[in-house]
């Protein structure tokens, strides 16, 4: 299964609900040009919902890292929702879990960026 | 919990990243045949796939007139994953740790990281008719969900 990016917004918090696989080549750049896209139209709040993706490699990860990196460097912020186990371990693993802040709400996500 | 009748799988690759849905393939072939758990096959696969995406891009740089091949061995002890690449090898001790403080945020370097994490044993290791060989064990002393 390829990956879908669903985008939604509320307030000024634009939230992709992410589902499939996130691998090398067609997944991570599917997502890498889907966050360019939305930096260039100006967005800066970012929530990221993994709660489907079902599969997600280094390369993924990556791809998580350099937007996280691009989009605090313009002054806004990605935050991650609903982690799998399987995310979470992958995070606590490579110590990206003291990168990200993670939620397990939306509600709270969406509190944190006011 | 896997069939203890030892089963091999292979499949041998241009050094392309295009070629990883064959990997994936592979994968699910095995797992199929093995009977090897949806949590444990999920760990196999990013193993695998990571350490297949390493012997195209740093062993083989690319090249695709270089091959790959991928191989996975189950008998109900153990999975055996080995990739082997056309490349000059390295020392798994030199791999840069990329928890470390400046390599946190870059974009790559977590695949070693990962695999040793999960498997119980890997090993590199240079093949007799040149190339070298990345061997990575999973012994399963309990059932498998």
């Amino acid at each position: 299964m390829s990956l879908t990016i669903l985008t939604r917004r509320l307030d000024d918090v634009v939230i992709l609900d992410l589902s499939g696989r996130v691998t090398i080549g067609e997944g991570s750049v599917q997502l890498r040009d889907h966050i360019r896209q939305l930096i260039a139209g100006g967005e800066t709040k970012f929530l990221l919902n993994l709660a489907d993706v079902d599969y997600l490699d280094s390369s993924g990860l990556g791809q998580l890292v350099s937007a996280f990196t691009t989009i605090r460097g313009q002054g806004g912020s990605l935050k991650l929702l609903n982690l799998t186990a399987r995310l979470q371990d992958l995070l606590q693993i490579t110590k990206l879990l003291t990168v990200f802040e993670t939620f397990n709400s939306e509600t709270e996500a969406l509190k944190s960026f006011r | 919990m896997t069939t203890e009748t030892p089963r091999s799988f292979a499949l041998t690759i241009p050094s392309s990243l295009d070629q990883m849905d064959g990997v994936y393939s592979l994968v699910a072939e095995a797992v199929a045949a093995c009977g090897i758990g949806e949590e444990l096959a999920y760990w196999i696969e990013l193993s695998l796939s990571e350490s297949t995406i390493n012997a195209i891009r740093h062993g083989n740089g690319l090249d695709p007139n270089k091959l790959v091949t991928v191989g996975i061995r189950c008998d109900g002890s153990q999975i055996e994953l080995v990739v082997e690449d056309e490349g000059k090898g390295f020392d798994l001790a030199d791999v840069p740790d990329p928890t470390n403080g400046d390599n946190l945020l870059k974009p790559s370097g977590r695949g070693i990281l990962i695999i040793r994490s999960f498997m119980d044993s890997v090993s590199l290791d240079r093949r007799p008719s040149g190339g070298s060989r990345l061997t990575m064990i999973k012994k399963l002393s309990q059932p498998q969900p």
